[in-house]
């Protein structure tokens, strides 16, 4: 068997470019298995997708000359991630004394975080792939991330990494500028967002500074650009950014690229940079299922060492669905209100916390909506609302609708008595006054009123 | 109309607002929270929202106010935005985030993503939850992640008490009945209320008589005719 896969190895070392031999195949690990075929390993899911869509048919006919009979052969993933080899440390003496132009915008700030790191870089030390949360969504990106940033340069580039607002772009790239600068603090990483080059190369043209600008941006190892749509109809940034991208792919120096959109669909963008950013690898993000939001916050409640339950991990994800960043927003608020009053985080304090992120209160309530909804519930006509009938069938349900008239409007007790045909505010009060004190003793009415106040807030 | 009318010095009691001065209700933990962002040392990014008349636009000012001797402060509203280059450990104040124009959304977004680079605290206000602005999703998004309070409107109760210490400070000696009529008979938003109380004293000290319940329904009628509210 280990004869068959020297003779594979050999075979693809002659056929592809070294960079694509060491990226795909170098890592992969043969096995018997079980059905009497083989078993190729894959680091991790993504190589394993790359394999099987390029290479498996390939291997399989080398398996047919080799034994001279059809093998099977099944893809697999290793389980321990934590085997695959140290990334490459690429950086010479040289490239660290090349260049220390900092960029003009980078002058300009004071900076409160007395962290050199990131002064020099950018990036934000949380995140790593470690409080990165995998799912279904990001499993391909953070693969495809991962074996970047173990090859900074040669495996893809430049990496361009899209998808919807808040889905963790930025986390991701964030995740591999950190890993290649912890294997390699010598290396010269910079993460910058598209508006920050933007105004890079503004003041660089302003300040007649344009070479320190270049030299600046030709010297780094490793350039992370967030949201490149930004350069919508800036030609005289995409010039730039052109030319810069153009020295460091051909240096062999690392880009990554994030967008809201896949390349040919960026508005304003140049044809030239459109298919120099198709030329790497392009992954994509989607939107995280429940699971994974179920996950994200057991992650960062883990990382803040909070104890949340699965219930109210629950309770939050099934409210926020759309993205990360209002997730997590909403675990920190969940956490401030158990704080503030002392509570543990049930699921209690967790829907009163959500009340203010969600805003159930907010639907502008007219009393006309009020009438509607109660006439409604109590199917009764809304007519009946304002008619002079007294009989209890229609009066109670028009108790009832001043009652909530006046908790959950603004409405002046004149301006509601008026509303329900003419009556007196006195006869408001009275109505709130009684619907009040029945409440207490009658817990049908006090379950109609908890749910018309439900129905009516939206 | 009354013949001889006391023509007034504009004299009365300053009253800016203040967090002391703020009439919590049940939004004690929003009031300790901004408390703690006029501090220098806080960095926290906070959005508060209600309708009108909640009590947005007093909390927004009682913040810059006090913040002001501690820190850089950068306090407009939405509308205004053009441009934002907040300085180092500014608190930036947006009031009516959704009045942004496009431009100026962008302008905010920046500030967000260097928020942490430049020491920022941010405190934003808009009359709808995050998830429900009309804004960039970028931009709401990362508003969405900021600790997000809705601002509670005052029980009946309890704007009946911040009535009577609004009239209080102002020195005004006031019938009880008049706040419990002006729950009953005007609007019941605490702006609206305030108004009425400022009317009611300046009409008294005009024509020189109590501010009491007769008054008041003279005042509130008049106002009827002028101002149909």
């Amino acid at each position: 068997m280990s004869e068959f896969w020297s003779v594979c190895l050999n075979r693809f070392e002659q056929e592809l470019p070294a960079q694509q031999f060491n990226t795909w195949i170098k890592g992969l690990r043969l096995e018997d298995s079980e059905d009497g075929g083989f078993r190729l390993i894959a680091p991790n899911r993504f190589v394993m997708q790359w394999v099987r869509e390029r290479y498996l048919s390939q291997i399989e006919t080398l398996g047919r000359e080799f034994f001279s009979r059809p093998v099977s052969i099944s893809l697999g993933v290793s389980g321990n991630n934590a085997e695959l080899p140290p990334p490459a440390a690429t950086t010479t003496a040289d490239e660290l004394s090349a260049n220390s132009a900092e960029p003009v915008a980078a002058v300009v700030a004071q900076v409160r975080s007395g962290d050199p790191a990131y002064e020099k870089t950018r990036l934000n030390a949380e995140f790593t792939f470690d409080t990165l949360v995998t799912g279904r969504a990001n499993d391909l990106a953070r693969a495809a991330a991962q074996q970047v940033a173990m090859n900074p340069g040669v495996s893809y580039n430049p990496l361009f990494v899209y998808g919807g607002v808040g889905l963790g772009k930025t986390h991701l790239i964030h995740a591999i500028g950190n890993a290649i600068y912890a294997a390699n603090p010598a290396m010269e990483v910079r993460y910058v967002h598209a508006e920050d080059y933007f105004s890079d190369v503004v003041r660089a043209f302003q300040q007649n500074s344009r070479d320190a600008f270049k030299r600046y941006y030709r010297s780094l190892d490793l350039l992370l650009i967030d949201d490149i749509q930004f350069f919508n109809r800036k030609d005289r940034t995409q010039e730039e950014f052109f030319y810069a991208f153009n020295a460091l792919i051909e240096a062999k120096k690392q880009i990554i690229i994030t967008s809201d959109t896949y390349p040919k669909d960026i508005q304003g963008l140049e044809d030239r940079l459109v298919s120099r950013f198709d030329c790497g690898l392009t992954v994509a993000i989607e939107p995280p299922e429940l699971e994974m939001r179920i996950a994200i916050l057991k992650k960062k409640a883990e990382a803040e060492r909070i104890d949340i339950s699965d219930e109210v991990a629950f309770l939050i994800a099934k409210n926020l669905r759309s993205n990360v960043r209002e997730l997590e927003g909403a675990l920190n608020r969940v956490v401030a209100y158990a704080r503030f009053h002392g509570r543990d985080i049930n699921l209690d304090v967790a829907r009163e916390a959500l009340r203010d992120i969600i805003g159930a209160t907010n639907r502008q309530i007219s009393l006309e909506l009020v009438q509607k909804t109660v006439s409604d519930f109590y199917k009764i006509k809304v007519t009946d609302m304002y008619s002079q009938k007294r009989t209890r069938a229609i009066a109670r349900p028009r108790q009832v609708a001043m009652w909530l008239s006046r908790e959950l409007t603004s409405h002046s007790l004149p301006e509601i008595g008026e509303a329900f045909g003419g009556r007196d505010h006195t006869t408001v009060m009275h109505a709130c006054r009684t619907v009040g004190d029945l409440r207490s003793k009658d817990s049908r009415l006090n379950n109609d009123l908890h749910v018309l106040v439900q129905t009516i807030k939206g | 109309m009354i013949p001889r009318q006391q023509l007034l010095l504009d004299l009365k009691p300053e009253q800016p607002p203040t967090l002391d001065n703020f009439v919590a209700g049940s939004n004690a933990e929003l009031v300790a929270r901004l408390r703690n962002l006029t501090g220098p040392a806080s960095f926290e990014a906070i959005t508060l929202w209600g309708a009108q008349g909640c009590g947005k636009s007093h909390l927004l000012a009682a913040v810059a106010a006090a913040a002001d001797s501690r820190r850089p402060v950068l306090f407009l509203r939405g509308e205004e935005v053009v441009d934002l280059t907040p300085p180092t450990s500014c608190l930036l104040i947006i009031d009516d985030v959704e009045g942004l124009a496009p431009e100026a959304q962008i302008a905010l977004f920046r500030c967000f993503n260097a928020a942490r680079f430049l020491g920022l605290a941010m405190l934003i206000a808009s009359s709808a939850p995050p998830l429900r602005l009309d804004l960039r999703e970028d931009l709401r998004t990362r508003i969405g992640q900021t600790l997000i309070y809705e601002v509670q409107a005052l029980t009946d109760e309890e704007k009946g008490a911040a009535l009577q210490r609004h009239a209080i400070a102002r020195g005004m000696l006031m019938d009880a009945g008049v706040v419990q009529y002006l729950l009953r008979h005007g609007r019941r938003d605490l702006p609206s209320l305030m108004a009425m109380l400022d009317g009611l004293d300046r009409v008294s000290l005009e024509q020189k008589r109590s501010p009491t319940l007769p008054l008041l329904k003279e005042l509130m009628q008049t106002n009827l005719d002028l101002d149909p509210l």
